[in-house]
């Protein structure tokens, strides 16, 4: 006999819902995961990174023996324990120094990640400035050429976005608006390999313009990071295909017969059937009734009703 | 009156929040995200830090102003003490973090309400007690349906033995219903099973049945030799017990042994080895996954 998987209480079984696959999809989960060696620089990366992410992030405090381009298994048992999809590895190495990994799951498995080498580092605390509050959504400007062109580049800012974008919302306050993210491709080296990227965090302050647009002033907030990419792992076609699959409920309805032009003006379409002049109600005059023998039949009836 | 003096000098006032750039800037407001592909300043960015970094600041701050013009021109709504922006839908494509779910399919009673047209009525679970005065739940804890609500007098029915216990014979029916209702759940979880694998229910059970009755017959001692055969068996496949002859060969007995010890000497352990079966196991499992 098949056994059926069963919550043993209430709470238990909500707790099993939340994880199952879903229309809606909770918030992505990171999980912020240390290597077997790691340096204070990636340290300090990972917990600000961490802090940037919180309230939806878990950080690991304990070093692990995880390499994730070369063995999946460990992270993929992470992130089903934790049910995240969103992982930040960092590793410390002769061969690659402050290693950065950062990559995205689909139903527990590997989806892209890529590897990022830190080569100048500004953490939160030496900068000292004025701090965004927590699960606060950030304001993500990316700057460069390469964003539009180069297909390792294109993956990092598509990583990125799904990192920091914190909640699915519909709506914004204007006062909430407190950080800016900013990541700068830089130019390419002289033998045509790969720029630096520059990731910045700035808090916002917004002044009077005398306007209804506010004027916007920065402050550096920490982390800064100067990066190098170093591998990136493409998603199997296949899988990428499932995963930014809509589902049937999400899908906007196509409504027949209306139509808005650009400046969001809407146009309708009536379809009339074909008109009977015969039957077309005009003026009440009694010289217009169809026939006089009508009048005395519908007086029968009405009587025969009566003597019932 | 001419008021364009009077509008410069308050515009003068202020810094200016026009950002110029050649390539106009893509937003993705659904994501508070700007997409600038503007060539940079390779000559800034390369030179000393403090450069690179006021010229990174100042890339950084045109771009927030941009995003924060067209977030400001958007609907607001005012709610408690703030203004809401109305963000229209992403434009970005961003991957799901789980597949899209499947439709389960129906179980019996769905199948059959469906056809007759039967409806779902919502109705609450509380119900009131007049005795105590109290709502209750209508069933689970401190419901009404529960033991302790039972009446003080139950009439025997007609038919039935005057000695029997009415009280234990709504006890056992109540056990009963149960009993069926969880044998129904059962039969709907194989038959969704059976159709999630794309197999016929009946199919699906005959081939449990017969994993069952491997199983059993592994659990004795003969490996099922000498069980009673039933009608359509199976053939099982993969059962062997060969046993080598008492006396034999001396050279056989001692090759044989040395292999043993020489695997235990390498070191060779249930992890070194691979499991070719279960190794096949694993690979049908992630083909059907993938599917």
């Amino acid at each position: 006999m098949l056994v059926q998987p069963k919550a043993k209480n209430a709470r238990s079984k909500r707790f099993l819902a939340n994880r199952e696959a879903k229309v809606v999809e909770n918030v992505k989960t990171a999980i912020f995961v240390r290597g077997s060696k790691t340096s204070k620089v990636i340290q300090d990366t990972l917990k600000d990174l961490y802090s940037l992410r919180k309230p939806d992030a878990i950080n690991f405090t304990k070093k692990n023996e995880i390499h994730p381009f070369d063995d999946e298994t460990s992270i993929e048992f992470f992130a089903r324990k934790n049910d995240s999809s969103l992982f930040a590895v960092g590793i410390h190495s002769k061969k690659r120094p402050h290693n950065l990994i950062l990559g995205r799951l689909f139903n527990y498995q590997i989806l892209d990640m890529i590897e990022l080498g830190i080569e100048q580092y500004k953490s939160m605390e030496e900068l000292k400035s004025k701090m965004c509050s927590v699960g606060n959504k950030p304001l993500m400007v990316f700057n460069g050429e390469g964003f539009g062109q180069n297909e390792d580049l294109i993956r990092l800012k598509s990583i990125l976005l799904d990192f920091f974008r914190g909640e699915t919302a519909d709506k914004v306050s204007l006062k909430g608006l407190e950080y800016v993210i900013t990541v700068t491709a830089g130019p390419q080296g002289p033998n045509g390999e790969q720029g630096l990227v520059y990731f910045r965090t700035y808090t916002t302050g917004l002044k009077k313009s005398g306007m209804r647009q506010p004027r916007v002033e920065l402050e550096e907030m920490g982390p800064s990071l100067d990066m190098r990419i170093r591998r990136v792992r493409y998603p199997v076609e296949d899988m990428w295909k499932l995963a930014i699959k809509v589902p049937k409920e999400l899908k906007e309805v196509k409504v027949k017969n209306i139509t808005r032009d650009g400046l969001g003006d809407k146009y309708g379409r009536v379809h009339l059937g074909k008109q009977d002049i015969n039957k077309i109600q005009t003026r009440k005059v009694k010289a217009l009734k169809k026939s006089l023998d009508q009048k005395p039949a519908k007086k029968q009836r009405t009587m025969n009703v009566d003597s019932d | 009156m001419d008021v364009s003096g009077i509008l410069e000098e308050h515009k003068n006032k202020f810094k200016s929040i026009q950002v110029d750039r050649l390539i106009p800037v893509e937003f993705d407001l659904g994501l508070l995200s700007c997409f600038d592909i503007n060539m940079l300043d390779e000559n800034k960015l390369k030179s000393n830090p403090t450069t690179r970094n006021n010229y990174l600041k100042e890339l950084a701050r045109e771009g927030a102003q941009l995003l924060i013009n067209e977030l400001f021109s958007l609907p607001t709504t005012i709610d408690e003490d703030s203004y809401y922006a109305t963000l229209p839908k992403p434009t970005t494509v961003l991957p799901r973090e789980k597949p899209v779910p499947k439709e389960k399919p129906m179980t019996r009673w769905e199948k059959f309400a469906k056809i007759k047209g039967i409806q779902k009525r919502k109705s609450s679970g509380k119900v009131f007690d007049e005795a105590t005065g109290e709502w209750r739940q209508k069933y689970g804890f401190k419901g009404v349906n529960n033991d302790d609500q039972k009446p003080w007098l139950i009439e025997v029915p007609g038919n039935a033995d005057p000695f029997e216990d009415q009280y234990k014979v709504r006890r056992e029916e109540k056990k009963e219903r149960i009993e069926k209702n969880k044998r129904r759940s059962q039969r709907n979880y194989e038959e969704r099973v059976a159709v999630e694998k794309g197999i016929k229910p009946h199919e699906m059970r005959k081939r449990e049945l017969q994993k069952a009755l491997v199983m059993s017959k592994q659990s004795t001692a003969s490996l099922g030799k000498f069980d009673e055969k039933l009608k359509g068996e199976p053939k099982i496949k993969g059962v062997k017990r060969k046993f080598d002859p008492l006396v034999g060969s001396a050279d056989k007995e001692k090759s044989k042994n040395m292999e043993i010890l020489n695997k235990v000497n390498k070191g060779v352990t249930k992890s070194t080895v691979l499991n070719v079966r279960k190794a096949q196991r694993a690979m049908n499992n992630a083909k059907r996954n993938k599917k």
